[in-house]
């Protein structure tokens, strides 16, 4: 089956992240399909490039990168959940003329649009919030 | 049939009710993360109505200390369990 998975919870702070990452190792480990994993609210903080956690800790963006290298994951992130928490890809970095930027690619900004279209495109959405 | 998934424990949230209030005869609920002590016995009251539908992620229970500890109505399950109730739902609604 084609899964799609809805992070809402800020790493670090909720169970979220942890949990949608336990699961969709397991989908994949079953033969299932996880076409995207769509970050939104404070979820969007999965998807900073600039995350540094302790060495005996769980990297929890690597994590989701390695979801995306080995299984083709698209890691889809709400441009204005993200804009307004000061995570911006090169691009929009430039627009808003930051230095330095915070969000790079496997995560891509995109709408909240595509959220919907997941929604249409997969046979199961599963929601992982804080 | 919808899979139900709650976060939040009776204890400390009232989402439960809207969760039991949207389910139908043939609805499941799985408990997960701070969820999991709903499946304890001194809890297990307020999911009476759905007996026998009622899931608890073995994970979550593992991590806090309570594997074991479940009332003996609830199915524990593990994470490859909860794949398998996401396959046999027509979809799923996230309670939190």
């Amino acid at each position: 089956m084609r899964y799609g998975l809805l992070v809402e919870g800020a790493p670090y702070s909720s169970q979220a992240s942890h949990s949608a990452l336990r699961f969709a190792s397991a989908l994949v480990a079953r033969g299932h399909r996880v076409e995207s994993v769509f970050f939104y609210h404070d979820g969007v903080y999965n998807a900073s490039r600039l995350a540094a956690p302790p060495q005996d800790e769980p990297h929890l963006y690597d994590a989701w990168r390695s979801l995306s290298a080995e299984h083709g994951t698209q890691l889809q992130v709400c441009i204005a959940a993200a804009l307004r928490r000061g995570l911006l890809d090169a691009r929009e970095a430039d627009r808003h003329g930051k230095t330095g930027h915070s969000v790079e690619s496997p995560f891509e900004l995109t709408g909240l649009g595509q959220l919907i279209d997941l929604g249409r495109e997969v046979d199961r959405l599963v929601t992982f919030a804080p | 049939m919808i899979l139900h998934i709650l976060n939040r424990p009776p204890s400390s949230s009232l989402a439960y009710r809207d969760a039991l209030a949207a389910m139908d005869a043939t609805d499941r609920l799985l408990l997960i993360e701070d969820g999991v002590l709903g499946a304890l016995t001194a809890q297990i009251r307020h999911f009476q109505a759905i007996e026998g539908r009622l899931f608890a992620l073995r994970e979550d229970l593992s991590a806090r200390g309570l594997e074991g500890q479940c009332d003996a109505s609830v199915q524990v399950i593990d994470v490859d369990g909860f794949v398998t109730l996401t396959e046999e739902a027509d979809k799923t609604v996230s309670w939190f």
